[in-house]
């Protein structure tokens, strides 16, 4: 946690998307923040993100498909190789593409549906390195049969299925009779879980380690899910 | 089952006549066109040639045996077993002595032509007409070009033909009778199947246009005439809902009859789009694949979020999720109490959570359960 930038610092994010009202739209958002967030506009210029300003951002946020219908994974390993911490965001609505990120190292996959309330904790989230989880990638989550996906508790899935419905946490914790703090918890340890599983990444194994140093996850747990 | 019995009779009477036709050629080919050969065995040119067109014939009447035996019909092989017939005849003439013709040892004049017939006996009788008299064309011409036809040669050869084209034709008239009056029992039991079916339908809808009604008939008759005879104030909040419930719910009947890939998600689109044109933003998510639940119970499932839209003030969550065991609809809606409403059909458990001014109401259907129960 002591090399994670201190909460007062200013975040500051650069967004990759070919669209302009998406990147004024978020900017709107990231100045209306409390504390606000810097935005570095790099249209869909993907070099922007690499070098100049860009380049020493704490956060991108990545249009997945700054070519239509052709996902760029690639570019999305290539940025968390990098140890980058980016945040997805994407018209696609579809279970596997949100996994498929997810599995690469994406710390927050959200699609254009989801607004300021779900990108503005994604964005200082990954600026912390945690993952973010918003509704639309926990139902996701909760419907993965994937062969190789990790095995999740009974509360867990329950627990994914109430984000992804109600778009609430108050309304999670009031149904399950759980605090909100608890909810947190179970997600987190879910993605955990998947990044457990998944693709080695420094970005997913920051997030591994530091979950068994919190004691959010034992590790006899994290063996367990991976079959 | 009249129909089968009648094609029964009618199938068996036609592999009678098969039958019956086939035992007559065998015995003019193997009975009579044998033992003339044998008779007459020295007086031929080349006697392997005749025996050539008997094996030729023999084998034809063979094939019609097995596939009698088989219940099958010639088919692809009619036009080579006709060919096979028509080539021996030819055979048998060309090497027959002269002045012969219609006489003991030309044999095959009374053979071939019933050989043609079983092969051709499911045919039209034009088929039947057109083979035998290329084989009397055959013996004629064998006697006007090989031989100098004296005057009884002729009369003769008439003689001859009378047997050799009658009976045969005979037996195809019967045959073609017989074909022909099934056609027509077939084309009228098609018809009145036709007749039947268009009835059967035009019943199914009526009663489903009456079964519509019956159900709008509970709740969204009372409201019309409630309005219509000023009991009820339009602008009274709750008629309002009523009324945007009962709209939900006959866009939903609607919708219940299209052909469409995913019906529950379709009727989900229909009761949305009733609450969008009153302003409330409604978001629309699914997750996961599900069975396609029955009518009744989709209409379970619709029925909290078309209460809940109908009531909601500004914006509501719809979203379904569904696996193989389970298929959940929810909402999440700004509508403060409201009635929960009570499932119809014993598969589907419906709760409510209050939270403020939030409602969220999830139905739930396990089709396993259903079949259990």
């Amino acid at each position: 946690m002591a090399a994670e930038p201190p909460a007062d610092e200013l975040i500051t994010v650069v967004i990759v998307d070919d669209h302009a009202a998406i990147a004024a739209g978020v900017r709107a958002w990231c100045s209306q923040a409390v504390p606000p967030i810097e935005l570095i506009d790099a249209g869909d210029r993907l070099a922007d993100a690499w070098t100049g300003p860009g380049a020493a951002a704490d956060v991108v946020i990545f249009d997945l498909e700054l070519v239509p219908r052709r996902p760029d994974f690639g570019e999305l390993r290539r940025l968390v190789d990098s140890g980058r911490r980016v945040i997805v965001y994407s018209q696609h609505t579809d279970d596997a593409t949100a996994i498929k990120c997810v599995d690469l190292g994406a710390l927050a996959y959200l699609t254009k549906r989801e607004g300021p309330e779900h990108l503005v904790p994604a964005i200082r989230a990954a600026a912390r390195g945690e993952p973010y989880t918003a509704p639309s990638l926990s139902g996701a989550l909760a419907c993965d049969d994937a062969p190789g996906r990790p095995r999740l508790s009974q509360r867990e899935t329950e627990v994914l299925r109430a984000w992804f419905v109600s778009s609430s946490k108050d309304l999670v914790a009031a149904k399950l009779n759980i605090t909100v703090k608890t909810v947190d918890t179970y997600i987190a340890r879910v993605r955990v879980k998947y990044a457990n599983v998944g693709r080695a990444a420094r970005t997913k194994s920051e997030l591994v380690s530091r979950a068994l140093d919190d004691g959010l996850i034992t590790l006899a747990e994290l063996n367990e899910t991976s079959l | 089952m009249g129909d089968a019995a009648e094609e029964v009779t009618r199938t068996q009477l036609r592999r009678g006549l098969r039958i019956a036709t086939s035992l007559v050629a065998m015995a003019t080919v193997f009975g009579l066109g044998g033992s003339n050969i044998l008779r007459h065995l020295e007086e031929y040119d080349s006697p392997l040639t005749q025996w050539a067109a008997f094996a030729a014939l023999a084998a034809v009447l063979g094939g019609e045996a097995l596939l009698i035996v088989r219940g099958r019909s010639w088919n692809r092989l009619r036009g080579p077993a006709i060919a096979v017939v028509l080539a021996a005849s030819a055979l048998s003439y060309v090497t027959l002595p002269d002045g012969r013709t219609s006489t003991g040892p030309d044999w095959i004049f009374g053979a071939a032509n019933w050989a043609g017939l079983v092969v051709l006996l499911d045919r039209p009788l034009r088929s039947v007409a057109l083979f035998l008299l290329a084989h009397e064309l055959t013996a004629l011409l064998n006697l006007l070009l090989l031989d100098d036809p004296s005057l009884p040669d002729m009369a003769r050869f008439c003689t001859g033909s009378v047997t050799v084209i009658g009976f045969p034709l005979c037996v195809a008239v019967v045959a073609s009778i017989l074909s022909g009056l099934s056609a027509r029992a077939a084309a009228a039991r098609e018809e009145v199947e036709r007749v039947r079916v268009s009835e059967a339908v035009a019943a199914e809808s009526h009663r489903r246009r009456q079964q519509r009604f019956a159900e709008l008939s509970v709740t969204t008759v009372p409201l019309l005439e409630g309005l219509a005879d000023g009991s009820l104030r339009p602008e009274d909040p709750a008629v309002q809902r009523r009324c945007a419930i009962e709209a939900a719910r006959m866009r939903r009947l609607f919708a219940e009859a299209d052909t469409v890939a995913n019906p529950l998600l379709h009727e989900l689109r229909h009761c949305i789009d009733v609450a969008d044109r009153k302003g409330v933003v409604v978001e629309l998510d699914a997750r996961g694949q599900w069975p396609e639940p029955p009518v009744a119970v989709r209409r379970d499932l619709t029925e909290a979020v078309l209460v809940a839209l109908a009531t909601a003030a500004s914006h509501a969550r719809v979203t379904v999720m569904g696996g193989a065991g389970l298929v959940s609809v929810s909402v999440v809606a700004d509508c403060g109490e409201i009635d929960v409403p009570k499932p119809a059909t014993p598969g589907v458990r419906v709760e409510a959570l209050h939270n403020d001014d939030t409602v969220w109401m999830e139905a739930q259907w396990q089709p396993n359960r259903r079949l259990t129960s």
